[in-house]
């Protein structure tokens, strides 16, 4: 198996405001969002993060998509650092997570062609690829429509479409569908493994069990900020279904029932 | 070319963004120059009005023969002789139904033939205008008549003449239209030139920040220092536009604006070089001002707040404006190194007629230095995740 990617003691800490404080019921005027968190994934996979809200999950993705930088640690793609070569990383990298938003002003057509500039991708390429994707999640009906009259399922399509508009190999969606109804939840799992048929590494975000042991490969659970188990899906629901064992690891981790 | 790629697709979208909205184009570069134009053309009129282009009712008693011919030949004067009795035309004035009453003294002439023929009169004549000072068709007729009366008391008593018609003795190189350009100009296009980029700069940063579409254009591979010039350049541009047409629309109304007061504006004496001069001071004043609301709009967390960052610093802008016409000349070229004082002031310049090529060099260069730091600040601002990602 050929690792992609390699997370090497990711840290990151945020500073807490008072208001922030006094929400979260806390005198500590530091969060500690991700604690020394490491893992591999292998080329071809789906490699699942579960865990609960505030767990750490999107921190973690937004390290690796460079959007933030860690405290300490970093963390490998394709052998590229995100710390020291974050262009690099960038530009092989597909990114979908909801608070990534595309401008309503514009159309679907539009907005494909302009991030496809932004990635550099060849005109031809481009077409061809516009026609594929546009076709296959059926944006070319409202391709020429702007953002703001389509409804959530047809921008969450569009966002699918746009984040993998330079055919990245590796591609991190966080809580991809989140707030969608159970069809276009459908096209957006089932595109999913279309992307690992093509050979492509997924890391996916969720706190939905069925969609862990429905599609990915391996797993791994987080809790406040740390690696609280991580093995191929398979085999941690050898015994009991995916949602018992992670009560089981939560219990056993955070400490007394759920 | 293809190292400039990502600033090129930047560029594209903010004007796709701009000018495919027809909203925005009709907000930010039509309707101010239209407005100022519409506004400044009623405001000459209501001006021209005040100050008495009208025509004024007057009702004259003892109308003396010498003084017949000249009022007929004053149009603006609607002139019928009393025959009523005073409290009739008195209750008229007050009431506005006429303008002035005037009264002249019946022996007003064989008096005035007298004293000019050097016999002392045994009583200066005096001659009442009633006239009411709360209206301002009133007020205008009375000043209008009493200067005619003076005129007519100055030309029997010629003693002495200052400046008698026909010499040339305003010796200024620079006529009166360069004067009230100067004054006007600086200030009013700074002003607006500010507004300008104030229109389109927070919601292209801030608004992105906030509608979360700048963290999209983050995860690209594009650099962000490709990301600050494109914003930059692509936002000066719709900036500009929006200070040329509120500067059309300014110099065109200015002779509307102006009218009654003096003979209309004459802007033969500018030729081509000046207008370029102009628009590049124009061009870099808005690069600088984008780059400075940009800044400050990376910093805040909405559109909302950049606007209350950005919003006293119009004060700034107009205290600057006015200040570099009250100064007058610059003494030394160092001080067109000083921003927004040095556009002002070479406007000025530019506007009275007292250009020079150094301090050109200075503002220009000196702008575009300090909007290049400002680029590079932004950039730094654009990698910094507590600033692009505070919540």
């Amino acid at each position: 198996m050929q690792e992609i990617l390699s997370v090497q003691n990711l840290k990151k800490q945020f500073r807490l405001s008072y208001k922030q404080q006094k929400l979260q019921r806390t005198d500590k005027k530091v969060l500690t969002a991700v604690d020394n968190l490491s893992f591999t994934a292998y080329k071809g996979e789906i490699f699942g993060l579960l865990g609960p809200n505030g767990a750490g999950k999107t921190t973690t993705l937004r390290m690796l998509a460079t959007l933030i930088t860690p405290d300490s640690g970093d963390a490998f793609i394709d052998g590229y650092s995100v710390v020291k070569q974050p262009d690099e990383v960038r530009s092989r990298i597909g990114f979908l997570t909801g608070e990534l938003k595309l401008e309503d002003f514009f159309t679907p057509n539009y907005l494909f062609n302009f991030f496809s500039e932004l990635y550099g991708v060849p005109e031809d390429v481009r077409a061809r690829r516009k026609r594929e994707l546009f076709s296959r999640f059926g944006i070319d009906r409202f391709a020429e429509v702007k953002l703001a009259n389509l409804s959530t399922g047809m921008k969450q399509k569009v966002s699918l479409v746009i984040s993998v508009v330079n055919d990245p190999d590796f591609i991190i969606f966080d809580e991809p569908t989140n707030g969608l109804d159970v069809l276009t939840a459908k096209t957006v799992t089932d595109f999913l493994a279309e992307l690992k048929a093509q050979g492509k590494t997924i890391i996916l975000s969720t706190h939905i069990f069925s969609l862990v042991e429905k599609i990915c490969d391996r797993v791994g659970i987080i809790i406040d900020g740390r690696l609280a188990a991580l093995d191929a899906v398979s085999e941690i629901t050898k015994d009991k279904p995916l949602e018992d064992v992670f009560f089981d690891i939560y219990a056993r981790t955070v400490g007394g029932a759920v | 070319m293809s190292r400039f790629k990502g600033i090129i697709a930047i560029i594209k979208k903010e004007f796709a963004r701009f000018f495919l909205d027809r909203r925005m184009v009709l907000t930010t570069v039509i309707l101010p120059g239209l407005l100022i134009y519409v506004v400044y053309t009623i405001m000459g009129s209501l001006v021209s009005g005040i100050a008495g282009t009208g025509d004024y009712t007057a009702a004259v008693r003892n109308m003396p023969a010498s003084l017949s011919p000249v009022f007929s030949q004053i149009e603006s004067f609607e002139i019928t002789e009393a025959t009523e009795d005073d409290d009739y035309y008195k209750t008229q004035v007050r009431e506005g139904g006429l303008d002035i009453y005037v009264v002249f003294p019946e022996d007003f002439d064989e008096v005035i033939a007298g004293a000019v023929g050097g016999a002392a009169p045994s009583q200066t004549p005096n001659v009442e205008i009633y006239y009411s000072s709360s209206e301002d068709g009133s007020s205008a007729a009375y000043s209008a008549f009493l200067a005619v009366l003076d005129t007519f008391e100055d030309s029997l008593t010629n003693i002495f003449d200052v400046n008698a018609p026909g010499g040339e003795y305003d010796l200024s190189t620079t006529s009166v239209t360069n004067y009230i350009l100067s004054a006007i100009v600086p200030m009013v296009l700074l002003v607006l030139l500010f507004s300008g980029c104030m229109s389109v700069a927070p919601e292209s940063i801030a608004g992105e920040k906030e509608r979360g579409t700048f963290a999209t254009m983050l995860v690209t591979p594009v650099k962000r220092s490709h990301i600050a010039v494109g914003k930059i350049i692509s936002l000066s541009c719709i900036a500009l536009l929006s200070g040329i047409s509120s500067f059309l629309g300014l110099i065109l109304s200015l002779p509307n604006l102006m009218q009654g007061v003096f003979d209309g504006i004459d802007l033969s004496m500018f030729n081509a070089g000046h207008y370029f001069m102009l628009l590049g001071v124009m061009l870099t004043t808005v690069l600088l001002l984008v780059a400075f609301i940009s800044c400050v709009s990376a910093l805040a967390k909405s559109v909302k707040e950049a606007n209350s960052y950005v919003g006293p610093m119009n004060i700034i802008v107009i205290v600057v404006g006015l200040l570099s016409s009250l100064v007058g000349n610059a003494t030394s070229p160092f001080l067109y190194l000083i921003p927004i004082y040095n556009s002002a002031r070479f406007i000025t310049d530019i506007m009275s007629l007292t250009i020079n090529p150094l301090s050109l060099i200075f503002t220009l260069v000196s702008n575009f230095v300090y909007a290049a730091a400002l680029v590079f600040l932004l950039t730094r601002m654009f990698n910094s995740e507590r600033i692009m990602f505070n919540k």
